[in-house]
Order: C-alpha cells, then sequence, then structure tokens
C-alpha cells in the first residue's frame, strides 16, 4: 500500500511492482502484488477501476489502483505505530 | 515488424491458475513488461523472467484462489468432466470388447490408446469450460490412476513402464491438450 500511496493517482500492479523492487532491491513475484492488492480491496484500503485494452498488452485491459480515504489512515496509523516502536533504538543499533 | 510473444505455455498456465477477477490484468501486465524487456535485451532474457514470473507467481495465486473459494466451481468442473471420462472410457472399452476377440494383448494394446484420446479430450473440453479445472482434472487422473496401479485393478501382467505412461501421460495429455490445440485466449 506504501507503493501505491508513493505512486501519485492510479497505477496497475506492473508500476506497483516496480516500485518495490525500486525502494527495496527485492524482486517480488507479479502474483504476490495482485494478491496483495486484492486484500486490500477487500479490505476498503484501495479501490480498482479497468482501463482500456491495448495491443502491446495482448488485448488485455489495465487494472488501475488507488488508494482510498481508509487505506490513508491505516497507513498513518502504522506509521506512527513504528515510529513509537522503534524511538530511540538507533543509538542502541549504532553500537552494534 | 512482428510483436514478440510470451512463452505460449506459460500464458496457458497463468491463465489456468490466476483467478478470474484479476486475470486479464495480471496477464496483460506480464505481456506488456515482456514486451518492453524483449525489446530492450533479448527474447530469451524476456522469456526467462516471463516464466520465472509465472512460477513464483503460483503460490500466491492458488492461496488466493483458495480464500476466494474459486477452485470449489473449478472442482466441480473437473469431478464432472472426469465422470463423463470415465463413462466414455468404459463406451469405449465395451465396443472394442465386442468387435475384436478379448485377447489379453489386443486389450494391452489398446487400453493406452483409448486412456490417452478420453485423457486428452477430456483436458480440452475442461479447459473449454473452465481453465483452472485442467489442474484439478490432471491431479485426479493421478490419483486414480495411482489406486488402480496401487489395488491391481489390471490382471494381465504388464511391464512397471507400461502403468508408469499411464501415471505419467495421462496427466501429461490433460494439461498439454488444451495449450497444444489451442482454446480460446490462450495465445498471447
Amino acid at each position: 500500500m506504501l507503493a501505491l500511496a508513493r505512486l501519485d493517482g492510479s497505477a496497475h500492479g506492473m508500476i506497483v511492482r516496480r516500485e518495490i523492487e525500486d525502494r527495496t532491491g527485492r524482486n517480488i513475484s507479479i502474483g504476490a502484488v495482485y494478491a496483495t492488492l486484492d486484500r486490500l480491496e477487500a479490505k476498503g484500503y484501495v479501490s480498482s477501476f479497468t482501463g482500456e485494452p491495448t495491443p502491446e498488452r495482448g488485448g488485455r485491459a489495465k487494472r488501475l489502483f488507488r488508494v482510498e480515504a481508509a487505506g490513508k489512515r491505516a497507513l498513518q496509523v502504522s506509521e506512527q505505530t513504528i515510529r513509537n516502536m522503534t524511538a530511540g533504538l538507533k543509538s542502541r543499533w549504532e553500537g552494534i | 515488424m512482428r510483436r514478440k510473444s510470451p512463452p505460449a505455455f506459460a500464458c496457458w498456465f497463468l491463465e489456468s491458475v490466476i483467478p478470474v477477477p484479476y486475470r486479464e490484468a495480471m496477464l496483460g501486465d506480464l505481456i506488456e513488461e515482456y514486451t518492453l524487456r524483449a525489446e530492450s535485451a533479448s527474447s530469451l532474457a524476456a522469456s526467462r523472467w516471463f516464466w520465472g514470473q509465472a512460477c513464483r507467481s503460483v503460490p500466491s495465486m492458488v492461496w488466493s484462489a483458495l480464500r476466494s473459494r474459486d477452485w470449489l466451481i473449478s472442482i466441480s468442473t473437473a469431478i464432472g468432466v472426469y465422470i463423463v471420462m470415465r463413462m466414455l472410457e468404459f463406451a469405449a472399452d465395451s465396443t472394442i470388447s465386442r468387435l475384436v476377440a478379448p485377447r489379453p494383448m489386443t486389450y494391452v494394446v489398446l487400453a493406452p490408446v483409448v486412456f490417452l484420446t478420453i485423457t486428452s479430450i477430456g483436458g480440452w473440453v475442461a479447459a473449454r469450460i473452465r481453465r483452472g479445472a485442467t489442474i484439478f482434472l490432471a491431479l485426479i487422473v493421478m490419483i486414480t490412476v495411482t489406486v488402480a496401479i496401487y489395488m491391481k485393478v489390471c490382471t494381465i501382467p504388464v511391464p512397471w513402464w507400461y502403468e508408469f505412461g499411464f501415471l505419467t501421460l495421462g496427466p501429461l495429455s490433460v494439461l498439454l491438450t488444451p495449450a497444444v490445440f489451442g482454446v480460446p485466449k490462450a495465445n498471447c
């Protein structure tokens, strides 16, 4: 969801996959991206709509996702939780 | 210039496992990325990438399909097709017994021909009804052949490779026939 939030507006699965790969260096599968986006959509955190089919895609339509208000709130809560839990840890890690 | 196409079998395989709600979108994404990679690098590297994505996506797709209960429809289709296949096989066996003398050697030669013809047709029909059903149909064929071998249903003494042929070629014919003879949209 963070990757989707970083991409302004809406994005399809492969763009989300590339964003995660570029940011984390992890080579993830497109199947994992779609399975996650599908779960997030079921929770109401993201929504999707179908784009136009193009010849480059073998005549298949894009499914574009965007983060909804509930998703943005959930991200803010997660970010705050991580911030609270990691506060003061940096100085300890520096010694390791 | 002719557009480069991703591996047809990988496409067909993905169409069999990707749940319906995002089958079109996910395959479209993969084809688009494949085309970009094939143009910037080589077709071989792009094909390797495509196969890698296809194989690594399977666990997520299977888990997603199980959660969405999509598999129930696929397994029901596979069971339905399997029942029809068995009925056809029984009818074919009965006809052969009537037409030719019921000698063991005749049966040993004709049984695999009938079996593979019917499993191939079954695989093609299952793929036409519901693409995800072919995987389940192949599994059902594999399980039933294993049980038949274990319970020694065949009373005629045959070499091990004869039974092994049924066990491997049966599920393979179910899976490969739709890919080879084509089912609508299997092409990328």
